[in-house]
């Protein structure tokens, strides 16, 4: 592949640092984001995401290091990156003194454009996300899913070419938060889409490629298939019980020197392995037990958080 | 340059529209109870004040007063409120206008709250007291209330972005935006003040946007110093607000 071939980068950011006092919070943090990705970042809370957020979208500085967003040093063109950006911040930062349709419009007058540019753009993103027909209503009317639709929807106003996502759906409900996915999968390819959360299945869901941050620091990055490859020969298996004595096995499993982590949820038993040669050993010493199945489970990014951190995603 | 003031301004002027008739009840009500209970209750007992009934002295201080206490009040709840509590002021940052578009906007919003508030109050008494004054005094007074609202709308900014918490808020306007109105002449002449006070009294713009309104409207006396000082010191706020909104967003 010759250099004109390579993707090109939307955002870059090199060894970026932000101190408050004496802790840090992004600590010499880099990454390259393709244009037209749906990159993931993923960490704990208090890992660093919204932080990276805030400087990338110019309302914070940082305190060493440099980033760019189509080129554009996040310090010297703050308002040229503005223009260009969309921003769905985790705060519900909607007027509630406006209605859903006055809010889009602020946004988009805000943005210097045009009323008949402006009119027929939100006329098409009420009707998008499903908001047309309560476009009057004031946002504290809505559900928690629908005010996050208006959010989106006003991010999306000026057709921005980078659309921030910090934490889009913390707080919704499964369906809500489904709905959400559905919006933001529906926009992959027209903008560059950078998105943060601390849920797993959203990032593994949505996200081109993820990097996984904690205390301010890269941790990993890659495709979701790239970093479940990146777990060591560690693999995961789930035991049916058909009998009561359940317990018995659960401690005698737990003894075993190749298991990494073993959990029970009623009749069915979670066992990680060390590597899969492993699973000789346990049949053999489930011989008699009541076992109905046996299956391998496949290996997901929580797998991957807890390999990297050594612990689960804090919530 | 201005374009995100002016759409700001023009959203908060939208939600003042839609609520007009009960912020004016609310504002009209409370130097409507004292004009009542002090210039029509109280004349009899303290005659006249400066050569003029008690009702006749303090009326313009009632109206000027409301006015810098609307502009100051919504200066600093509307700046908070959508600092830290709708956090509006963040939704406007993510967009090409500048930190000096949103302050100038809010100072703005504050500023009107406080001459239509002020001239409802001013509408009002001359409709339903005795309370007169000659018409052609009017652009004098103005001269007065728009520095003036516009001075406390510019303090209300610096206590709106300053303070984070709403019982600071309120501490602040008990302690020191009240008795300053209080004790610039509004309900006495500065006259009553000891001899040794008096030049201290008199170096305070509030002093001086009080003492000249209220000759303005009554009297017709253009006092220039007076209105300067109240300009200078709406000018300087104004700096200072702009500079410390600016300060905090860099945080």
């Amino acid at each position: 592949m010759g250099c004109s071939d390579m993707p090109v980068p939307s955002i870059i950011i090199n060894s970026l640092t932000k101190s408050y006092g004496g802790l840090t919070a992004l600590d010499s943090f880099s990454l390259e984001v393709e244009q037209g990705a749906i990159f993931g970042l993923l960490g704990p809370n208090g890992a660093g995401k919204t932080t990276l957020i805030r400087i990338l979208t110019t309302l914070m500085r940082q305190s060493a290091g440099d980033a760019s967003i189509e080129g554009l040093d996040i310090l010297r063109s703050g308002r040229d990156i503005r223009r260009m950006i969309g921003v769905v911040s985790q705060e519900n930062s909607l007027d509630r003194y406006l209605t859903a349709r006055e809010n889009l419009e602020l946004h988009a007058r805000l943005h210097g454009m045009e009323k008949q540019l402006y009119k027929s753009r939100i006329d098409n993103l009420l009707e998008l996300m499903g908001l047309a027909g309560r476009q009057l209503d004031f946002p504290d009317t809505f559900s928690g899913g629908m005010q996050r639709r208006l959010v989106i929807a006003r991010a999306l106003v000026h057709q921005p070419q980078v659309l921030f996502l910090d934490e889009p759906t913390t707080g919704l409900d499964p369906q809500s938060r489904r709905a959400v996915w559905e919006y933001v999968r529906s926009l992959a390819g027209s903008m560059t889409i950078f998105l943060t959360t601390h849920y797993l299945e959203e990032a593994e869901q949505l996200c081109d490629r993820i990097a996984i941050m904690d205390h301010g620091r890269l941790i990993a990055l890659g495709s979701t298939q790239e970093l479940k490859e990146r777990l060591s020969g560690a693999t995961v298996y789930e035991i049916e019980f058909s009998g009561q004595d359940i317990d018995r096995y659960v401690v005698l499993l737990g003894s075993m020197p190749c298991v990494i982590d073993i959990k029970q949820a009623g009749s069915k038993v979670t066992l990680t392995l060390e590597c899969w040669e492993c699973l000789s050993e346990i049949v053999t010493s489930l011989n008699g037990a009541p076992v109905r199945r046996i299956s391998l489970l496949e290996r997901t990014l929580e797998d991957v958080f807890i390999s990297l951190t050594g612990e689960k995603v804090r919530e | 340059m201005l374009r995100g003031s002016l759409a700001i301004w023009q959203r908060d002027m939208l939600i003042l529209r839609r609520s007009i008739v009960s912020e004016l009840m609310a504002v009209v009500a409370y130097p409507l109870t004292i004009y009542l209970a002090f210039g029509i209750g109280m004349q009899g007992y303290i005659g006249l004040v400066d050569g003029a009934p008690y009702s006749l002295f303090i009326a313009p201080g009632l109206i000027t007063m409301t006015a810098v206490n609307a502009a100051y009040n919504e200066s600093v709840w509307s700046l908070w409120f959508h600092r830290r509590v709708q956090f509006t002021i963040e939704s406007y940052r993510v967009t090409p206008i500048s930190v000096s578009e949103i302050v100038i906007a809010k100072i703005f919003t504050g500023f009107t709250h406080g001459i239509i508030k002020g001239c409802a109050v001013g509408l009002v008494l001359f409709a339903i007291t005795p309370f007169r004054f000659p018409i052609e005094h009017l652009l004098q007074y103005l001269l007065f209330l728009i520095p003036g609202s516009a001075l406390f709308s510019c303090a209300g900014i610096i206590s709106g972005t300053i303070m984070d918490k709403p019982e600071t808020i309120g501490k602040v306007e008990a302690v020191l935006v009240m008795p300053l109105i209080f004790m610039s002449g509004l309900f006495f002449p500065l006259s009553s003040y000891p001899s040794a006070v008096i030049p201290w009294v008199r170096a305070l713009p509030t002093t001086a946007l009080f003492e000249g309104a209220r000759r303005a409207l009554v009297a017709g006396e253009m006092m220039s110093m007076s209105v300067l000082q109240v300009s200078l010191s709406a000018l300087i706020t104004f700096v200072a607000a702009v500079v410390i909104f600016r300060y905090k967003m860099s945080e």
